[in-house]
Order: structure tokens, then sequence, then C-alpha cells
């Protein structure tokens, strides 16, 4: 009797002092590894830390942000939208990212926030540099103006908020922070990138390490190769805005000239030319090609082909092991173990990836268009396609290039989009039912 | 004591769980930046920005003179694969011949030499290149038809315009997702788009098209020719190489097992060339000289 007493009573001493005691201090922020990037690569741990400490140099904290003059990023633009969440005597808001961004886009930008896998679609991946909805031609990055039209807006039909009830000082430090956690990754993937390319360990067991402080040519490539080419594509940016001719974007339409256009867009819409309805389907409700992914999924696709391909690889490297002789069989038990530890690596980073989802090409007919819906962000649309995603474009390729489509051609098609939804068929008929017959 | 009892595995159940669960279960996270080791990265960049000269780390010293020819051929040891036909399931009319679909060519092994097709050889970085290697503007006609891309893998210069023809009557669109070259584009029925890569990539880029998922190809654009594909029968020539220089070759293949489709090989020729665990191996070729390898590639290269 007295025992049990005892020994309930230790029990809920115990949980009482774990649940007031906690876990103690609030661990320290850091910014997590692209780790999916790293085991695809066979990146070894040491070059992991490595590439770590190198992206630090460069970057610093989401505690500590630093940049290097390169960049061309606003430090004191970083520090307002970096760090921990708290105000300031004044009432002013520090810790930007943490307190309006982080829970989707997590604190290294990667799209994968304790809230993210509860929204559909994904919050963006920034570390690509990747974004969909943006002025410029497909394969270039955003504008500063993109960026911020984003975070004004929203994004529609998605879980994306507006923010433009922030000062307008706190929107453009966030834009600036994004800016920053997107160089930040495309940096980590340039730098696996050159460890897998460059350095690695040779068969006779030399290692060359990834440490640029006593490595001329290691600073270099960092300073004068990977990074100069991840600055110099945002900086170019606002030479690949896509600026339709002005005398071409047409005004005013009467009613008479909006339909015919209408009706010219709507045969392109379902011809072979334009091709939509390949995946926007014969209805317009985005029920065509359905089975695509776009980039971010794409490559969670991929990293889980590679690690079921992994046991198929073992059993056969296994069954290569009969009938040769005693060194061959040590080779390929070697050879076996690296596979198992692969296979075991491939296999933690999984459980840490949201399951990949298709790409579902746009019900036309909502009236919904993530993008903006002014014209000229349809416009844009049709003319280079969506950044990231299967949906191409019938503009032409680059500056000057000549596309599958004409200006003209493009805009009936703008007209035609923007007409869907107003047709009868997207609009709730009364159904005539004999009540009657319910009753 | 029933009391006691239950009171006590009342408060088990909470006290294990918490246990089990433990705190900061976080998963895996991988390394954490050592903050020592970054600042004196960071200083060390800091400073060669500031003396920012002629940077000499791009290309190798030249030494050698004269030029060589590598060759050699790649054959399958095992029996070969057959290919299953694609998953076709829309535009039948077009994309099947009298209702069959069209074989896939992830591993082509002819029967008669076991010679395997479509692997990509090239130099990584060259210390010298022949003026016939140079980048070409010559246009590439790259077709599709029966919704097939008809070249399988294509190398190319940097510089050098790809024809993007569409034979079918239906619509395709090319979707090229390189590290360093893009485009997706629809392509009308009859019509030709032209792209030209502007950037050097590592490693072949998968060309793809949206609407029929099941079209695969790849393209490898290089600043120079120093690139061969193997033929039907396994066989590659790469002529005019820098000699006396050490050129470092990488081998891939869309299925090949090896990181981004590197084919690495454990045979004893291949560890005769230094074979790496990325499929590259290294030469030094005499002036003059046409150096030929054979490799035997054991299934367990490919990925099943």
């Amino acid at each position: 009797m007295t025992k049990h007493h005892l020994t309930s009573k230790s029990i809920a001493l115990v949980t009482v002092l774990l649940i007031v005691g906690g876990c103690g201090p609030p661990e320290q922020v850091f910014f997590q590894s692209n780790m999916r990037e790293m085991v695809s690569n066979q990146i070894a741990p040491k070059y992991q830390q490595e590439i770590a400490n190198v992206n630090e140099a460069l970057f610093g904290t989401p505690d500590e942000p630093s940049v290097m003059p390169e960049m061309k990023l606003d430090i004191k633009q970083l520090q307002f939208a970096a760090g921990p969440v708290w105000d300031d005597q004044q009432g002013g808001s520090h810790g930007l990212y943490r307190k309006h961004c982080a829970h989707c886009h997590g604190i290294n930008g990667d799209g994968r926030g304790p809230t993210a896998q509860f929204l559909n679609p994904y919050p963006r991946d920034y570390r690509p540099a990747i974004f969909k909805f943006k002025s410029t031609y497909n394969p270039a990055r955003p504008t500063t103006e993109d960026l911020h039209r984003v975070l004004m807006n929203g994004i529609p039909g998605t879980a994306m908020p507006s923010f433009s009830l922030l000062p307008p000082a706190e929107v453009a430090a966030l834009v600036e922070y994004v800016k920053y956690l997107s160089m930040r990754g495309q940096m980590e993937t340039s730098l696996i990138g050159y460890v897998f390319d460059e350095l690695g360990e040779g068969d006779d067991g030399e290692r060359i390490s990834l440490n640029p402080v006593n490595d001329a040519e290691q600073r270099e490539v960092i300073l004068g190769e990977l990074l100069a080419d991840i600055v110099a594509g945002w900086e170019e940016a606002p030479e690949q805005v896509i600026d339709p001719d002005p005398d071409a974007i047409p005004a005013d339409k009467t009613a008479e000239q909006l339909a015919l256009s209408v009706d010219k867009g709507r045969v392109l819409f379902y011809g072979t030319k334009a091709n939509c309805i390949k995946c926007h389907g014969p209805t317009g409700l985005g029920d065509g090609q359905q089975d695509d992914y776009n980039v971010w999924n794409k490559a969670v696709v991929t990293f889980e082909e590679a690690t079921a391909a992994l046991p198929g690889q073992i059993k056969t490297t296994k069954a290569s092991m009969r009938d040769k002789d005693q060194d061959q069989k040590k080779a390929i038990k070697k050879e076996l173990a690296a596979l198992n530890q692969s296979l075991a690596l491939h296999k933690r980073v999984q459980e840490e990836l949201l399951p990949p989802r298709n790409a579902i090409p746009r019900n036309l007919r909502q009236g919904t268009f993530r993008g903006g819906r002014r014209p000229l962000d349809i416009y844009r649309k049709v003319y280079t396609g969506i950044a990231g995603t299967p949906m191409p474009g019938g503009g032409p390729v680059t500056p000057g290039a000549k596309g599958t489509l004409s200006d003209e051609e493009i805009w009936q098609l703008v007209d035609y989009v923007r007409s869907l939804p107003f047709e009868p068929a997207s609009q709730p008929t009364r159904l005539r039912i004999n009540y009657d017959v319910l009753n | 004591m029933t009391n006691s009892i239950k009171s006590g595995s009342f408060w088990l159940v909470p006290c294990v769980v918490w246990l089990t669960c433990g705190c900061g279960e976080r998963g895996y996270i991988g390394p954490v930046a050592d903050s020592q080791a970054a600042m004196e990265i960071r200083k060390a960049l800091d400073t060669s920005s500031g003396a920012d000269g002629e940077g000499g780390a791009a290309g190798a010293a030249s030494s050698g003179t004269g030029w060589a020819t590598l060759k050699g051929r790649f054959t399958f040891d095992g029996t070969p694969p057959t290919m299953t036909p694609y998953d076709v399931t829309k535009d039948l009319a077009t994309c099947t011949s009298n209702g069959k679909p069209p074989l896939q060519q992830t591993l082509l092994v002819d029967s008669a030499t076991k010679g395997i097709k479509n692997v990509v050889v090239f130099v990584r970085k060259a210390p010298r290149v022949h003026e016939s290697a140079g980048p070409s503007k010559e246009p590439i006609l790259y077709d599709q038809k029966e919704c097939v891309f008809l070249t399988h893998v294509l190398p190319l210069t940097v510089g050098q315009p790809l024809q993007l023809k569409n034979s079918d009557n239906v619509g395709h669109n090319t979707n090229i997702q390189g590290k360093k070259n893009g485009l997706n584009q629809t392509i009308p029925a009859g019509d030709t788009v032209s792209f030209t890569p502007q950037k050097e990539e590592a490693l072949p880029a998968p060309v793809n098209c949206s609407i029929h998922p099941w079209m695969s190809a790849y393209i490898l654009p290089r600043d120079n020719s120093y690139y061969a594909v193997t033929t039907e029968d396994g066989t590659f020539e790469i002529p005019n190489l820098p000699a006396g220089e050490e050129l470092e070759i990488q081998v891939w293949h869309e299925s090949a097992t090896g990181p981004g489709g590197g084919l690495v090989l454990s045979t004893p020729e291949a560890k005769a060339n230094k074979w790496s665990k990325k499929g590259r191996f290294k030469i030094q070729l005499k002036q003059d000289e046409t150096k030929e390898i054979n490799l035997n590639v054991p299934e367990t290269a490919f990925r099943s």
C-alpha cells in the first residue's frame, strides 16, 4: 500500500518537474542545411559541415544576417526582418520574418515551416530562386517590384495573405529578406555543386577540404564565380521584364470588338496552335493533363525514386557476390555497406519532405488568378509561361526572338480567358427539381 | 490499494509519453555551422574581395603540345534488358503507330554486339582547345515525331541554336530544366522554335514535354565540342584532344546509378584508368596518339 503510494507520488513529482522545467532554454535558431541536395549529391558529412560554414560566413545566421558588398542587399533592412520577434519602446516591430512568414516558409525559406504540411498549395521554397508570379521572362529572377506586389496583394486562391496593412518599411524589409534567403539557398546549392564537381576524396583517400581561408583559388571561385553568377541573375531581372508594345495593348474595346477577340481566343484555346486545352481541359476546368509536377515537387519525386531504387541496387549488388574471389567479395562488401548507409540517409531525409503533389492546371472558370487578374498579368503568363511549372509560354523565348503566338493572338487569348468565368457554363444555374418527387 | 494503483497508472501514462517523445525531437537536421570557422572564412573572403585582381582560377595551365584521339566502346555485361513501351495515354492517333506505342530508351543495348547506346563521354576541363572543337554557331534540328524526341541525347556547344521542331499534328511543349539553362515553350503542330543555350552544364539537362509526360530526352551544352555519345554498337570517338595534358573525362548515362547519372565502374579496366565514384577518369594522351579504351559495364551500374 505505502509502496504504491510512494511510486505514484514520485512519478507525479517527476511529471510536474518535467512540465514546469520544460526543455530548458529555447534552442538557438539556425539555418538548416538543404539535406535533400546534400544526400542526393552524396556529400560526405565533413563537406556538409564545411558548406554550412562557408554559407554562414557569407550570409550570417537567422539572428545576425550578414552580406558581402557584391550581393547589393541592404543589411539594415535584413536586420529589421531577421531575428526573434520583439517590439521596442516606441512600438516598432522587429523580427518581421519570424513574425509573419517563418511559420509557413520556414526559418531558412525552404517552404517547410510548421504549418506548411496543412496547406495546399504548399508555401514557396525560396531556395531555388524560382518564383511563379513575376513580370520577367520564364528563366529570369523576379524583380523587387514583383516580390513586393505578391506581398501587397497576397496570392488569391492560396494561403498567402496580403501584407498591405503593414507599414511600407516593413514590407520592403521582408522583400529584401526573401531575396536574401533566396540567394542564400542558391549559394548553398552552388557550393554543393562545387564540392561535388571539383573537390572530394580521391581513391587514394586524399581529401581536398572546402576551406577558403588558405586557398586563394577557392576564394576566387566562391566570390568570382558562384556568388557573382547568382547576383548577376538578380541584377539583370529589370532588363528581363516583359513589357507589351503600348500600341498593341487593346484599349477600350467596343462590345463587338471584344466579342470578336474572345471568339478568336476561343479558337486558339482549343486548337493545336496554343494547345491550352491539353492541360486546362476541354471544359477549362483544369481537367486536362494532371499528372505532371512543378519543379519543387519534382525534386521530391526524384529523391523518392532514388530512395526506392536503392533496395533493388542492394539486392543486385549482393547477388553479384556469387562466384567471386575473396578480394572482389571484399570490394563488393564495401560497396554494399555504402549503399546501405545511403539508403538509411535517404530515408531520414525523406521523412522530412512534404509528400509531393501533382501540378493541377488552373480551373479558369473560377475567375481566381493567382498571379493577378489584370490583363497584363494574364498576358505575361501566356507569353512566357509560369516559371517552375508545366505551364509553357507562346511568346518569344528571349527579348527580340519570334514567338509561336503573335502579340495579337496572345491578347485574344487573354480576352478569352478573362471571359471564361462569365460564360453561362461557369455560372451556377437553378436546378429544375421536381420537389414533389423528393417529397 | 485499488485507488493508489489507479492514481499510479494515471500518472504513468503522461510520464511515459513525455519520456518517449523527448524534448526537441526535430528529425534529421544535418550540420549546424561552426560560428568560429565561419568568422575566419568571412575574414578571408573579405580581404580577397578587396584585392580582387586577375583570378587565375579558371582553366588549368597548359603544358603539352599537339593533339590526340580518344576512342572506345561500352559493352553490356549481362542479359540485355528489354525496353517496355511508353505509357501513351493521349493523342493515340499521333503518338502510336498502328496502335503500338514506341519503346522506351532508358537503356539501349544492341543484341548483336551488346554495345550500349547513348553513353555520353566528355572532357570536364580542357586546357587547350583545337580550332575544330571550339563553340559552333551551326543550328541543330531537334525534331519530335510520334511524340518522341528524335535525338535522345544531344551534346552541343554553348551558343549553338537548337531548332525545336514539332513534326506532329498535335501540339507539344518543350520543357528544358537545366541547372543553368531553362525553357518552357509551346510548339504548335508543324512549327519550329529556336532556342540557344547560353551556359555550360556540368551534366546533361532533362528535356520533357508537359503535355505528353512520357516524352523524355537530354541535352548537354558545353563550351567546346570535346564530347561524344556512343552509337548503337557502343562506340565513341573524340578527336583533336590536347596531348600532353591531364584530362578528366566524365562518363554519363541516364540510367546509371552514380550521383547525377555518372557511370561508376569498378571493373579491372576501369580501375586501370582510376575510375572515380562520380563516373570520371583521368588520361594523358601522347601527341598523335589514338588511345582506345574498351569497357565492360555490369548490370549493377544501371538502375533496374
